[in-house]
């Protein structure tokens, strides 16, 4: 079993990444679930979901201890990135976090310039479109095809798939910048 | 295997599908988005959806259309539920059917917006004056509350009781894939009021509360010889038993699975029915055991009294201890539980009882 958290301020997409991860594995058949810390969060705050997926039974949904950590900003990294388990995986925003971080030595450390990155490609909303895919490429447990069947799937189930070609593209740009 | 979807909104849809002819309710974290659902499909199938200036009209409403034979529900949290106690109480006393959706919310007063299992004891008592029970229903997973909404209706109009259905805000608030059930029609009671008075009118003063007493009590050993629901795993053979109810004891199946790899001997309650209480289960448990556990997500224990009272009736011969795991909010880690277990072992962890 995968356990993902993904954490960032409200406003930053983080809950939609987390929900792309849940969606392409029950895509792909297999047992998944989202669970958000919600409440007071809103727009400015802190935002954080955990997202698990695997063949078997997934029993406690909530965090336990991820394999890998997306950090959209400084204060999420610094509460979370002791957490992760040893040997895992942190992906941080930097645009925002900058290179003066604290860096555990059993994890590795990926960074993309998410938001650069989305200007670039002329999606300037798709950064977090962009970090769902980079953590679905270093977890490699879903081909690109897979993610992007499943998350078109889960769009389209929103009534949202006029922004299939824009979230399709930054979609790639994720999944190829890591 | 179904799409991924939200707790409240898969368990407002199931109400539906249940034949909700009536939601009356106010909004609250963690389970306003049952009413924000309702809100929308309930007028699409020419059904009512009333937000109500208050949890005490939004209840009252519900009594009213249960009194005309109509499927009602209602949705809130701890503190709302508070406000709606006193009609839940008329609603017993009345011996009408409804279901109240508790997503529970930890604290005392108006407390937080953690996910909990603090109000165990209001649910499985009958939070309202008088002496009353509801049968509550406590389910793991959103799978298995969607499943549970037509036999929460089912049950109340059976018994002629209310049904509380008590999830958690983590469970409100989480998706995973689920599958819904099909739609259901349910009749109008032969009991409702018509609009006629064929029914016999009983005022306060002509009651018999002795006869009513007899009733209710073979009414409440009637429903626990017949509606308690658990799951359970590995008991017989168990030097160690853990109980826990919903998301908790979904986790706690996982701490057993894993202890079980590591060479002990554990196995799991998991109350479906809260009330009635599963003693059955119990029944099942190696005679031997050493000791019963409840992992519970609330800060004093709740669930561990029933642990206690059942296991000191079932094996009477002697004391088996019992212990709490109180996680106080949120879902208790497989490691809380690991670790819990390990201390009480190591004897560094007093019983509770």
């Amino acid at each position: 079993m995968r356990e993902i958290l993904y954490a960032g301020f409200g406003g930053q997409g983080v809950l939609t990444s987390g929900l792309v991860m849940a969606q392409v594995a029950v895509f792909k058949k297999q047992q998944a679930t989202w669970i958000p810390s919600y409440g007071s969060a809103m727009r400015g705050g802190t935002a954080n979901c955990t997202v698990k997926y695997g063949k078997d039974t997934i029993y406690n949904p909530a965090q336990e201890e991820p394999d890998v950590l997306l950090a959209m900003n400084g204060p999420s990294y610094t509460a979370f990135a002791p957490s992760v388990k040893p040997g895992g995986i942190i992906v941080i925003n930097n645009d925002i976090i900058g290179d003066d971080i604290a860096v555990r030595d059993d994890i590795t450390l990926y960074k993309v310039p998410c938001t650069t990155l989305a200007k670039e490609i002329g999606q300037p909303r798709g950064a977090n479109i962009i970090m769902a895919a980079a953590v679905i490429k270093l977890l490699g447990d879903f081909s690109l095809d897979d993610g992007i069947h499943g998350m078109n799937d889960m769009f389209r189930k929103k009534g949202k798939e006029k922004f299939e070609a824009g979230n399709m593209k930054s979609f790639e740009c994720g999944y190829n910048a890591v | 295997m179904g799409d991924m979807i939200k707790g409240n909104i898969a368990i407002a849809e199931a109400a539906v599908r249940a034949g909700v002819q009536l939601y009356a309710g106010y909004p609250i974290t963690p389970s306003t988005e049952i009413m924000e659902y309702l809100s929308g499909r309930l007028p699409e199938l020419g059904r009512s959806f009333i937000q109500a200036e208050s949890e005490v009209s939004s209840i009252n409403m519900v009594m009213g259309a249960s009194a005309c034979g109509f499927r009602s529900l209602t949705a809130s949290s701890g503190p709302g539920i508070s406000l709606k106690q006193e009609c839940i109480s008329c609603i017993s006393d009345e011996e009408l059917a409804c279901v109240v959706i508790n997503v529970v919310r930890y604290g005392n007063g108006l407390g937080t917006l953690y996910s909990s299992q603090c109000d165990y004891f209001r649910e499985t008592r009958g939070g309202g004056n008088g002496d009353y029970r509801c049968i509550v229903l406590s389910p793991e997973s959103i799978q298995e509350a969607v499943d549970l909404m037509a036999p929460a209706f089912d049950l109340a109009e059976k018994y002629r009781i209310v049904t509380i259905f008590m999830t958690e805000g983590a469970l409100g608030q989480m998706m995973e894939p689920c599958d819904m059930p099909d739609f259901i029609e349910p009749k109008r009671h032969s009991w409702a009021l018509n609009g006629t008075y064929s029914n016999k009118k009983i005022g306060i003063f002509d009651r018999d509360s002795m006869k009513e007493a007899e009733a209710l009590n073979k009414k409440h050993e009637l429903i626990k010889a017949n509606e308690q629901r658990w799951e359970s795993g590995q008991v017989e053979d168990a030097d160690y038993v853990f109980v826990a109810f919903g998301l908790p004891g979904r986790s706690v199946k996982g701490a057993v699975k894993e202890l079980r790899e590591e060479g002990h001997k554990v196995g799991f309650i998991r109350p479906i029915t809260t009330w009635p209480f599963p003693e059955k289960a119990f029944a099942e448990v190696n005679p031997n055991v050493k000791g019963f556990i409840s992992v519970e997500a609330n800060a004093t224990g709740q669930l561990v009294d029933d642990v206690a009272l059942t296991a000191k009736k079932v094996i009477n011969e002697r004391n088996v201890p019992v212990w709490c795991l109180p996680c106080v909010y949120g879902v208790p880690t497989l490691k809380f539980t690991k670790e819990g277990f390990g201390r009480i072992i190591n004897g560094e962890l007093k019983e509770v009882y």
